[in-house]
């Protein structure tokens, strides 16, 4: 019997549904996007109306080749992917891969990258109706794309693509930021200002391998992004600066690979998290999780996920600590 | 029409029940594993993790060496061939017998079993480890997969099998037990033919009875050769790539390669669940 059909462990009837913005959750437990193929991928594994949601691979308006390989290597405790959008444009998508994402029951919320802020927004107006999508998340910090324009590096332009979103289409939207900046809580608030219903945090640090014998980089792209348990600390620091910077529910994503990380990040501040390097190597990694939920929420006397969320005890007096 | 979908792959712990030196750094490791066992086939791989550990952090693909019946005489366990290399395979060879390991698979489309009067079968370093069960399948000595795959018998099969130095040979007597005719390069002059593995292939296929396959696998180098001299003698010709994978599964877009459509545009195509078997003319090499 795979482990995802495996009888899950359940106590007193815990709420898990939690609330981003418009965006409604069954569970805080999504699949981030880049890590879960297009989840037709994973229908043989892991039972996926059990997700709180799914988000497919970012989408660009026009097909991308990707980048040249080798696009991942393995560091210590992590990875570094440069995979460069590898996709085939926001048409094929709405073709081939939506309509069966649409067939789930699971939310659907469509990751989604523009070369241009008008760009951001014509995808938008694109997908505005398209029968299966329940929210956007814009992929505003690929770090393997950017053409020297990076839209969560620069608040004014962060800002102008949320609000043009938000004004271009009727869907909650994430904001997807990145850690590759002096102050996020900057961009957070620009976010937030421009009509973000979340903001997910984190998306990949960016790095470099090199063969030193070789004198040559790793990657085919040189650069990569980061990700894993390395980046975990990473995330959550940024988790815990942005929850005091803004009013908008966070979703946190950074090395979250079993249900401590989970409870981590909800204690420091994010209503819901996004698991995706873990995808790779525990397929069924999101289904163990849920499992474990109600009864780690249980060992904290508490009901309901979104009763956690941000009850961190940041109190420095010795008194505190254990 | 291969599927792009791991859709019988299985994902579960998995138990050590032998882990034994067959040739210098190489090592065939035993894990009792009944579901992936009894869906399985030759070229297919699973994936292979140490449980509880975050570095080394991903999975490895290891390809099919063979399946291994249990008690009932039903498929139970699968033996895989690994070199140890890197980091997670260095320390794969220190897991002992019952030590549980984390597995996923099968995964990828295998070789497809296209009925052929002579396979010639073209190994490079390490890459002989998915031509034992393929070997046996088109002997007709076992049947792989759920339901069982029927091949038609080829009337001969052929390894060529190349390595830097004869101690690197591994599992040579196990392809001469089953009939298979065996011809060895060594880099270095130690046993058999002194120089690359794709000299033999010519000599080797002038001596086919009918119509000849050649299937590949091991280095990329190798392989383009073997691409190039099947397309001169007319010979149809598979290579099995190896390419660094984060998932096996089709959802990372790590390990791809320039293939070629029918047009001669070539795409980026995941060699885990698009492969890992392609047709050599359609391969882009470098």
């Amino acid at each position: 019997m795979p482990l995802s059909q495996a009888e899950p462990v359940r106590t007193a009837e815990a709420r898990l549904d939690v609330q981003l913005g418009r965006l409604r959750l069954a569970n805080p437990i999504m699949v981030a996007s880049g890590t879960f193929g297009y989840a037709r991928e994973m229908a043989g594994l892991v039972d996926l109306s059990r997700l709180g949601a799914i988000l497919p691979k970012t989408i660009t308006r026009q097909p991308r080749p990707g980048n040249p390989p080798p696009r991942t290597i393995e560091t210590a405790a992590g990875m570094l992917n440069s995979i460069g959008l590898d996709n085939d444009g926001l048409e094929a998508f709405v073709e081939r891969q939506l309509p069966y994402l649409a067939s789930l029951k699971t939310t659907i919320v469509v990751s989604i990258a523009g070369e241009s802020c008008e760009e951001f927004v014509e995808m938008a107006a694109r997908l505005e109706g398209v029968p299966g999508i329940d929210a956007l998340e814009l992929n505003m910090s690929c770090p393997n794309v950017s053409h020297g324009v990076d839209f969560a590096t620069d608040p004014r332009l962060c800002e102008r693509v949320v609000s043009g979103v938000r004004k271009a289409c009727s869907y909650p939207i994430l904001a997807k930021l990145t850690p590759n900046v002096t102050d996020v809580t900057v961009i957070a608030r620009a976010a937030e200002a421009g009509g973000a219903d979340a903001l997910s945090l984190i998306n990949t640090c960016l790095g470099m391998a090199v063969h030193w014998r070789r004198r040559r980089p790793v990657l085919g792209n040189v650069l990569g992004g980061l990700s894993g348990p390395a980046i975990k600390p990473i995330a959550l620091r940024i988790v815990y600066q942005v929850a005091k910077a803004v009013k908008i529910p966070l979703v946190g994503i950074g090395g979250i690979a079993g249900i401590d990380d989970v409870m981590e990040f909800l204690i420091t501040g994010a209503t819901a998290v996004q698991v995706g390097t873990a995808n790779f190597y525990n397929p069924t990694v999101c289904t163990r999780i849920l499992d474990a939920l109600p009864a780690a929420l249980g060992e904290l006397g508490m009901r309901s996920v979104a009763d956690v969320v941000g009850t961190l005890d940041a109190d420095p007096s010795p008194l505190h600590r254990d | 029409m291969p599927t792009h979908y791991a859709d019988h792959a299985w994902h579960g712990p998995v138990t050590v029940e032998e882990n034994v030196t067959l040739a210098r750094d190489t090592y065939r490791i035993r894990l009792a594993c009944p579901e992936i066992a009894r869906r399985v086939l030759p070229g297919q791989f699973l994936m292979l993790r140490l449980p509880g550990e975050s570095d080394p952090l991903l999975g490895r693909p290891l390809a099919l060496y063979d399946v291994v019946a249990g008690p009932g005489g039903q498929p139970h366990s699968i033996d895989l061939v690994y070199l140890a290399v890197g980091k997670m395979t260095r320390l794969l060879t220190a897991v002992g017998v019952g030590a549980t390991l984390e597995a996923w698979g099968p995964l990828g489309n295998g070789f497809p079993l296209t009925p052929t009067k002579h396979l010639l079968m073209l190994a490079g370093g390490i890459g002989q480890t998915p031509f034992l069960a393929l070997a046996r399948a088109y002997l007709g000595l076992q049947r792989y997969g759920d339901p069982p795959r029927q091949v038609v018998p080829a009337e001969q099969v052929s390894l060529c099998y190349g390595v830097r130095s004869g101690d690197l040979l591994a599992g040579v007597e196990e392809f001469r037990r089953l009939g298979v005719s065996v011809h060895l390069s060594t880099e270095d002059g130690s046993l058999g033919y002194r120089g690359l593995v794709t000299d033999l292939i010519a000599p080797v296929v002038r001596q086919s009875a009918g119509a000849c396959r050649i299937v590949c696998c091991g280095p990329e180098r190798m392989m383009q050769a073997a691409a190039e001299i099947a397309r001169q003698l007319g010979v149809p010709c598979q290579v099995s790539l190896e390419s660094p994978m984060a998932c096996g599964i089709g959802i990372c877009f790590s390990c791809v390669k320039k293939i070629r459509d029918g047009s001669g545009h070539w795409d980026y195509r995941r060699t885990c669940v698009e492969g890992p078997v392609f047709e050599a003319a359609d391969v882009e090499f470098y």
